[in-house]
């Protein structure tokens, strides 16, 4: 999560208007699901390779090490689809172990591959807007939605205050290990949860400093914050709508089929 | 037209304890001070610095006495307490605590959109304050990604957008590098020069000594000793008191003038550089 918020900062695609890049997220990956057509998936899987790793200049190893994270969890979890126990063997594949035959049918293969890519697809698209948009101008983007605004307060505490918790535990923490505080399990065990109490003190005392401090700044009730708008870009507009429409066809398409 | 008042605070037998302790934070705390004046707090940790600025915008409500910011109470109304927050800024100590928002850009403009003001002449300020205090190199940067001295920056602009009468800083320069010490300092004087009363909390003594039109020594909650730099340094038993050195421009200077180095006459040096340029 730490190494998504850091790449996102340094990503060229940053100060791209935020709308279009949630639109563009959003409704790639509504089509992906909703058509679950193979040609619509890795048209969006190679889109926003593209634009993430080309346009937006993130490291490719960076972004295939993101991507191997889900590919394994899918592997998994499609894993026990595809895999049938019976006593007859089926078209794709077969191992006889004894009696029984450990097989898969090509049915369920291409399935699971339409799964497969689908999946990976959908998960693309929420990398595309975590890596090329900050989290503050997706909160904006939010604020535009009419999301309610003491959802929105606490996303941006939240995730400000999230660092300073990370940040406050780490230093507690090799404070603890300087002082053989991880010696052995039993030691390990109770310095976590002496940090653990270290910190949900500090965070108190924090609470408390923020609010001195909105408060003296005339704070009311409601965090009120201007945001700067990078406008939107007619040629960008554009290539979203033709490519959201190409992926609506597919859909349509494959849906009447 | 309001006439303008010749202090700008009044502090009136100001008493505060904290829930559950017993000892008061401020004790029968009397201070006048001058619209215009750059002042200098010293006095150790839990001596009432913090407590007393806290109170001057009335996020703590004294227990006794009064504080009264252009020669009109505080009105401890929502009304009221705009007003004065308005007029009196605090720059807290620990920019981590004030910094609420990850984006410079929305962090600034907090307070400016508080006070009413409508988004473009928010945006106006917001974007004025950046330039001034040197932020554009890194006002895209997440809060989480700045320096200690940056952050502090930016909390500064958080106060000054306000354009408050009075700022207070508490330890502006508590943990920060040389190069934004310097930068600090050389805002604070730009703010001066604005017109603007500044209150800062400092255990910089050649610092103060240099800087203050007027040092306040504070000792457990209340004012041991007030007055310009040379009156308060010249009470070596108050300074004995609250763990303070003589600025070494001074002992210097005195030393200097005890070797026949210096002339007796004029005012003692406030700065190593006036020290140097009449001396040597």
């Amino acid at each position: 999560m730490i190494l998504i918020d850091k790449l996102c900062y340094q990503s060229k695609l940053r100060y791209v208007n935020a709308t279009e890049k949630f639109v563009y997220a959003v409704l790639s990956l509504v089509f992906c699901i909703v058509s679950r057509s193979a040609a619509a998936a890795v048209l969006v899987f190679l889109a926003n390779g593209i634009l993430t790793v080309g346009k937006g200049k993130i490291p490719l190893s960076h972004y295939i090490k993101l991507l191997l994270v889900p590919a394994a969890f899918l592997l998994l979890g499609t894993a026990a689809m595809l895999i049938d126990l019976s006593r007859a063997p089926m078209d794709a594949f077969a191992f006889r172990i004894g009696e029984w035959y450990l097989t898969g049918s090509t049915a369920s293969l291409t399935r699971v591959c339409r799964l497969w890519i689908t999946a990976l697809s959908a998960v693309t698209c929420l990398y595309f807007l975590s890596l090329n948009t900050t989290m503050t101008d997706i909160l904006e983007v939010l604020r535009k939605m009419r999301l309610p605004t003491l959802l929105i307060e606490l996303m941006m505490l939240i995730y400000r205050f999230i660092f300073l918790l990370l940040e406050t535990a780490s230093a507690i923490m090799t404070a603890q290990e300087s002082r053989l505080g991880n010696r052995d399990y039993r030691t390990k065990v109770r310095s976590f949860g002496a940090m653990a109490s270290a910190l949900f003190v500090q965070s108190m005392r924090r609470s408390d400093a923020l609010y001195d401090a909105l408060e003296s700044r005339c704070y009311d009730g409601t965090i009120r914050v201007l945001s700067q708008e990078r406008p939107a870009k007619k040629k960008e507009i554009v290539g979203i709508a033709l490519f959201e429409s190409l992926l609506l066809l597919i859909t349509i398409w494959s849906i009447i089929e | 037209m309001k006439q303008e008042k010749e202090w700008v605070i009044e502090a009136e037998h100001l008493s505060y304890t904290y829930d559950g302790n017993e000892k008061p934070a401020l004790d029968d705390l009397d201070l006048k001070i001058r619209r215009g004046h750059k002042v200098a707090f010293m006095g150790g940790n839990g001596s009432g610095k913090s407590t007393f600025f806290l109170c001057l915008n009335g996020i703590r409500r004294p227990d006794k006495g009064r504080v009264l910011i252009d020669g009109t109470p505080i009105a401890y109304t929502r009304k009221g307490l705009l007003d004065v927050r308005r007029r009196v800024g605090i720059v807290f100590q620990e920019p981590d605590d004030q910094l609420f928002s990850a984006s410079v850009y929305q962090e600034i403009s907090f307070g400016i959109l508080n006070l009413g003001a409508d988004e473009e002449t928010a945006r106006k300020k917001v974007e004025q304050v950046i330039r001034e205090l040197g932020i554009c190199p890194f006002q895209d940067r997440p809060a989480h990604g700045l320096s200690g001295g940056q952050k502090k920056l930016v909390a500064i602009a958080d106060i000054l957008v306000m354009e408050p009468e009075v700022m207070i800083l508490d330890e502006p320069a508590a943990s920060l590098d040389p190069k934004h010490t310097k930068i600090v300092r050389e805002i604070v004087e730009k703010l001066t020069m604005k017109g603007i009363t500044v209150l800062m909390a400092t255990h910089d003594m050649d610092y103060a000594f240099g800087w203050a039109d007027e040092i306040v020594l504070m000792y457990e909650g209340r004012v041991l000793k007030k007055g310009t730099p040379l009156e308060v340094c010249a009470d070596r038993e108050a300074l004995e008191q609250t763990n303070l050195e003589v600025p070494a421009v001074l002992r210097l200077y005195e030393k200097m003038r005890q070797k026949g180095m210096a002339s007796q006459k004029g005012d003692p040096p406030r700065t190593m550089e006036e020290l140097e340029r009449r001396f040597l």
